[in-house]
């Protein structure tokens, strides 16, 4: 081989090399561009999230509630804690099973039962039915009628996947309770207690509570919440 | 190599990119619908990662926020084939997570949903946790993503038109 063409085939290697460090830099800025975008996109989820809590107006709790927890029934000693969706068909089960049990227990004095009416299956309707239901409980509790109320929801059930009920249906529900048909329609349609409902959905969560429905009896699990386990539960409590 | 091409039209090296073009726009679509099925409830998406037990409230709260659009960001980077390896690899890494979460779910004896593709990690009563179906179909992605890691290399990619331009 001639100087010359060992030179020759030298520059070609370092030609080659300098390409494959190109690429090299180029495939490295590229990876980062796009970890770069990744985190961009977390960040801007967490902003989404943050404007949509800030978004639905004030936190107000409405009769019989706290800003954590649902309405109460009954004054007794033992306490009832049930967590439900309006949406949730085996919530209207345990409404349709254990509910006249439950209701023995209150008239009885025995319990205090909270209906914390979480809003867990907003994605199962097109309307986010369990929230506005949810809100709509708190208006008719602020109106005396929060047991009516419930019990009308559930035996009115919507099937999960449907628009469920609209605004002006659940008002014509109150109003046929008695509920007044001003205070309570401008309170289920301005959507007041919202802002109350996803924040005892995240008490919810926060307090472990991963489906609906959950029935404590003095903070203790009930697994199968039949009315007679229900019923034993807080005769033993 | 180009002979064996030209004769039997059908050659692992002649296919291969068109495959990794399958792969990666499959693994765009488990993201795409993954992200989608979860950003529209943010809080929901926030509630399921809790389920798992596994951080505090708050944190859950950041990573089911961001999650969503983290999974569309990167479905979005495997459409366009846009630092292909760079998002095989992080899938890769999610998916790991995933099937990690889901195994000690099930090892706490938790009953939970996985809540992958949405509905916020609560099983309905009287529903069983499905861990071993969603833990082996995480386990199918997680196959696609390392094709991916391995050969990054694929047709109607931008990174292929990168390529093409600085040589």
């Amino acid at each position: 081989m001639s100087k010359r063409q060992e030179r020759k085939s030298a520059a070609k290697v370092v030609r080659k090399q300098l390409a494959a460090e190109r690429r090299r830099k180029r495939t490295m800025w590229v990876s980062i561009a796009a970890v770069a975008v990744l985190v961009i996109a977390g960040l801007i989820g967490w902003g989404v999230y943050q404007s949509q809590r800030s978004d639905t107006g004030p936190l107000v709790a409405p009769a019989s509630a706290t800003t954590t927890t649902g309405e109460t029934v009954g004054s007794g000693p033992v306490s009832i804690r049930i967590y439900e969706d309006f949406l949730c068909p085996f919530c209207r089960q345990l409404e349709s099973t254990a509910g006249p049990a439950i209701n023995d227990l209150v008239s009885q004095n025995k319990v205090t039962v909270t209906y914390n009416t979480v809003a867990f299956l907003d994605r199962a309707s097109t309307t986010e039915y369990s929230t506005r239901s949810a809100a709509a409980a708190g208006c008719a509790a602020d109106g005396g009628k929060f047991k009516e109320f419930h019990d009308a929801l559930y035996a009115q059930q919507p099937a999960e996947g449907s628009a469920g009920l609209s605004n002006q249906q659940m008002i014509d529900i109150g109003t046929g309770l008695g509920l007044n048909g001003d205070t309570f329609g401008s309170c289920v349609n301005s959507g007041r207690y919202q802002p109350w409902v996803a924040s005892v959905t995240e008490a919810a969560s926060r307090a472990g509570v991963t489906a609906t429905p959950t029935v404590l009896v003095n903070d203790q699990v009930i697994q199968n919440p039949t009315p007679d386990a229900i019923v034993a539960a807080v005769n033993a409590a | 190599m180009s002979v064996t091409t030209l004769t039997s039209g059908v050659s692992w090296p002649g296919i291969r990119p068109w495959l990794g073009t399958l792969v990666r726009l499959g693994l765009a679509a488990v993201w795409l619908f993954a992200g989608a099925a979860k950003v529209g409830d943010l809080a929901g998406s926030g509630r399921a990662v809790n389920a798992y037990q596994v951080m505090p409230f708050e944190v859950a709260k950041v990573i089911g926020a961001a999650l969503p659009f983290v999974e569309i960001a990167l479905g979005v980077l495997l459409v366009v084939g846009l630092a292909t390896r760079a998002a095989a690899a992080i899938s890769a890494a999610l998916l790991l997570v995933f099937i990690a979460g889901i195994s000690s779910a099930w090892a706490r004896g938790l009953s939970i949903d996985c809540g992958c593709f949405g509905s916020g990690g609560q099983l309905a009563a009287g529903q069983s946790p499905s861990y071993a179906p969603e833990i082996a179909r995480d386990i199918g992605f997680l196959v696609l993503a390392a094709f991916l890691l391995v050969w990054p290399r694929t047709r109607l990619s931008i990174d292929r038109w990168l390529e093409g331009t600085n040589e």
